[in-house]
């Protein structure tokens, strides 16, 4: 009842291209991609307990490429802080809570793929799952902290959908459609996911590979788009009036992409909600990090 | 007869050379469009036995692989390492001065 989900992950992977949400693009057979993104994440609500959550928190990612078709990822987020403050009867109160959160595996599988000279079309299936491995009942003075501010769910959580990428040397377009299954412990569940995103990025250094010997580094400019349909959790045997939603957010920010290393910077700012009751909605998400290939 | 001599040596010179020369090949290859993407051609490359060098022309989607002498690339490992880097191969040729290999295209 006192907040609603508060997931800092959404299976972005670690290859190239969006900074919020998954690609279709190779990792090729024998290679790694390692990334780490930092997310600083304000979420709050108009409700009477005037909830403010923020969270802190690094995202760690290991993709590996079993063949040039099919990539497995491994990540696991760590909170640094994931505060919630909020008014109660006896006056404002600070609950928070630190530590790893669950692991997701998941795997990525190219079915239909489109090379031509400078460019490429794919599309992939993307499935998974979440294990509870992140600590679901921390405590503070207060007693047990809600469980949507628990860094882990506790329970097994599914994670299905399809990618595409459109990918040309001046530009690349990216969509996906992701269901997120999340599982019932202990009397509780989180709200299933819905999501589609949608990518741009744009190069715009080298204006122009004319003439440009070898693999410069990219700049690209990216605009994201996050549509996301959060159903109420579920406590016992009905549901938080005040807890799901649907929030649209779009996500300007740059990459710079060399052969090696990617360094990014996104921020995902809501353009409209519709929460469920006073379900606690996003107020801004920034990502910085890098990614690394090896 | 001094001409011809040196004539004849600049030749033999030439040809010493060109016999000792590293192999270089260049391949075509589709599908590839950003830099980060290059990396898993060089990774699959340099496992065949005798590269030394490899160059990506991402404008061009070229690689220009360089060999060991003695060493060759046939056109099946190019194909292979390629496909396994996760892209497809447009085009196979041995650059002028190699000494195998052939045009596919």
């Amino acid at each position: 009842m006192l907040v609603s989900a508060l997931l800092l992950t959404n299976s972005a992977t670690v290859y190239a291209a969006p900074n919020t949400f998954n690609t279709a693009l190779p990792v090729a057979k024998g290679q790694y991609v390692w990334r780490e993104q930092l997310v600083l994440r304000q979420r709050s609500d108009d409700g009477p307990m005037d909830r403010d959550v923020s969270v802190q928190a690094l995202g760690n990612v290991l993709g590996y490429g079993v063949t040039s078709k099919f990539a497995v990822f491994g990540a696991v987020p760590y909170f640094f802080d994931k505060e919630l403050d909020v008014t109660l009867p006896f006056g404002r109160a600070e609950r928070d809570t630190d530590g790893f959160g669950d692991i997701s595996l998941f795997g990525r599988y190219t079915l239909y793929q489109n090379d031509f000279t400078g460019g490429t079309f794919r599309v992939s299936p993307v499935f998974g799952v979440t294990a509870p491995t992140g600590d679901d009942n921390d405590r503070d003075s207060l007693g047990e902290l809600p469980r949507p501010l628990q860094a882990g769910d506790g329970a097994w959580d599914g994670v299905a959908g399809v990618v595409t990428t459109y990918q040309t040397l001046q530009y690349q377009v990216d969509a996906q459609v992701l269901y997120r299954e999340n599982g019932r412990h202990d009397g509780f569940a989180l709200g299933d996911e819905t999501r589609f995103d949608a990518s741009l990025q744009y190069r715009i250094w080298p204006r122009s590979l004319k003439g440009v010997p070898g693999t410069p580094g990219f700049v690209y400019g990216l605009l994201e788009s996050n549509l996301i349909r959060r159903e109420r959790d579920e406590i016992g045997s009905g549901t938080d009036a005040n807890s799901g939603g649907t929030q649209w957010l779009l996500a300007p920010g740059l990459q710079y992409v060399t052969r090696s290393w990617i360094v990014e910077g996104t921020v995902q700012l809501p353009v409209s909600s519709n929460p469920n009751g006073n379900a606690i909605e996003d107020d801004y998400i920034v990502r910085v990090g890098f990614r690394r290939n090896f | 007869m001094f001409t011809r001599l040196s004539l004849l040596l600049a030749v033999l010179m030439f040809s010493i050379a060109a016999l000792a020369a590293d192999n270089q090949y260049v391949l075509g290859v589709d599908g590839l469009a950003c830099p980060f993407c290059a990396f898993g051609i060089e990774k699959r490359l340099n496992k065949v036995d005798g590269v030394t060098d490899i160059e990506i022309d991402i404008g061009d989607s070229v690689v220009r692989v360089t060999l060991q002498e003695g060493k060759t690339l046939t056109e099946e490992q190019a194909r292979q390492a390629v496909k396994e880097a996760g892209f497809t191969l447009r085009s196979y040729a041995e650059a002028e001065g190699g000494s195998g290999g052939r045009d596919s295209q």
